[in-house]
């Protein structure tokens, strides 16, 4: 077996029991940190097919920033795994649908080449190039009005997530040294001019 | 092409061995005798207030989800950059390959002045 081979296959191998433990596991931050060790594999898969903006940009982005996320969420939300069990039978049907189609589209896509539905291959990049580069390419020639839009909707994000999460008064009371600085006598003492009153 | 990896193969093995074998050389060196007010959990030497597994405050998660927006901006610059020097010699696509990245920014400069005005920068 050569080499490459063996390397695809154990990170797999590695990506499909940290994929299976993501769901099976009973602490939720065990399966976010199983999610962390697929996407390091997947990356690791990625690379194999010469693909290493997009493998680094997995691991820095989903890796680094994503499961960030993920984990404070899971810590935010004080999950108690006997209320999460609670609706496992009314919640099935839906699930199951969502399951069916997703299975379908992977079906479609991966046993598409088989089938003659879609033509599917690892496209090759210009001798003497990296991938970054033809990457950059067409992000900047075709693909502009996508690559703009993608701001957009990050500024979106921006927006929505300091809208929602920024509810609250803030409780203590701080002290802006910048506008500290700038705070003159007159300001804070009042000087008054009072007649002497007589005494009785 | 693939053997211009190895490189990187040896960089996560030497992190690989960096991180393991401190934790190996500490297991195996290092004296063991537990005993149960050494395996206590303990707060600065007095018990535990409280379950660790505490509710953490929204605030982290406003900070994550805006680290990672501006990171992903990042991660839209470096293709540009490697193509930057092809772009400012190409005649045709001189200015119009610098402006588009002129307008992401712009675009995202403006959530950055939101979260900044509305203080979602501020860590009280």
């Amino acid at each position: 077996m050569e080499f490459k081979t063996f390397v695809f296959y154990f990170l797999s191998a590695i990506m499909v029991f940290a994929s299976l433990r993501v769901v099976t596991a009973r602490n939720p931050v065990h399966a976010a940190l199983f999610l962390v060790l697929a996407f390091f594999t997947a990356s690791g898969v990625w690379l194999l097919l010469q693909a290493e903006f997009l493998a680094i940009s997995l691991v820095l982005v989903y890796v680094g920033a994503v499961m960030v996320l993920f984990l404070f969420v899971v810590m935010m939300l004080d999950i108690n795994i006997d209320r999460l069990r609670e609706g496992f039978w009314s919640y099935l049907p839906l699930g199951s649908i969502i399951a069916l189609l997703m299975v379908l589209e992977m079906g479609v896509i991966l046993g598409g080449s088989y089938f003659d539905i879609l033509e599917i291959g690892v496209p090759q990049t210009a001798a003497g190039e990296s991938n970054v580069q033809s990457i950059g390419r067409l992000l900047f020639t075709d693909y502009v009005y996508p690559f703009e839009l993608a701001s957009v909707i990050l500024l979106v994000g921006i927006v929505a997530a300091v809208a929602l999460t920024l509810r609250e008064k803030r409780k203590t009371k701080l002290v802006s040294p910048a506008t500290q600085v700038f705070v003159k006598a007159k300001d804070r003492v009042r000087v008054l001019q009072m007649p002497a009153e007589k005494r009785d | 092409m693939l053997e211009n990896y190895f490189p990187v193969f040896v960089f996560v093995l030497v992190g690989i061995a960096f991180g393991v074998m401190p934790v190996l050389l500490g297991w195996l060196v290092a004296p063991n005798r537990p005993d149960s007010e050494k395996l206590s959990p303990y707060e600065c030497g007095f018990e535990a207030f409280e379950d660790a597994r505490m509710k953490f405050d929204v605030r982290y998660y406003l900070i994550a989800i805006i680290f990672i927006l501006f990171d992903l901006e990042v991660a839209f610059l470096v293709p540009w950059a490697t193509i930057f020097k092809e772009i400012v010699h190409t005649e045709s696509v001189k200015w119009f390959g610098f402006v588009e990245m002129i307008v992401f920014i712009a675009i995202l400069v403006v959530g950055y002045v939101y979260a900044w005005v509305k203080g979602a920068l501020e860590w009280e």
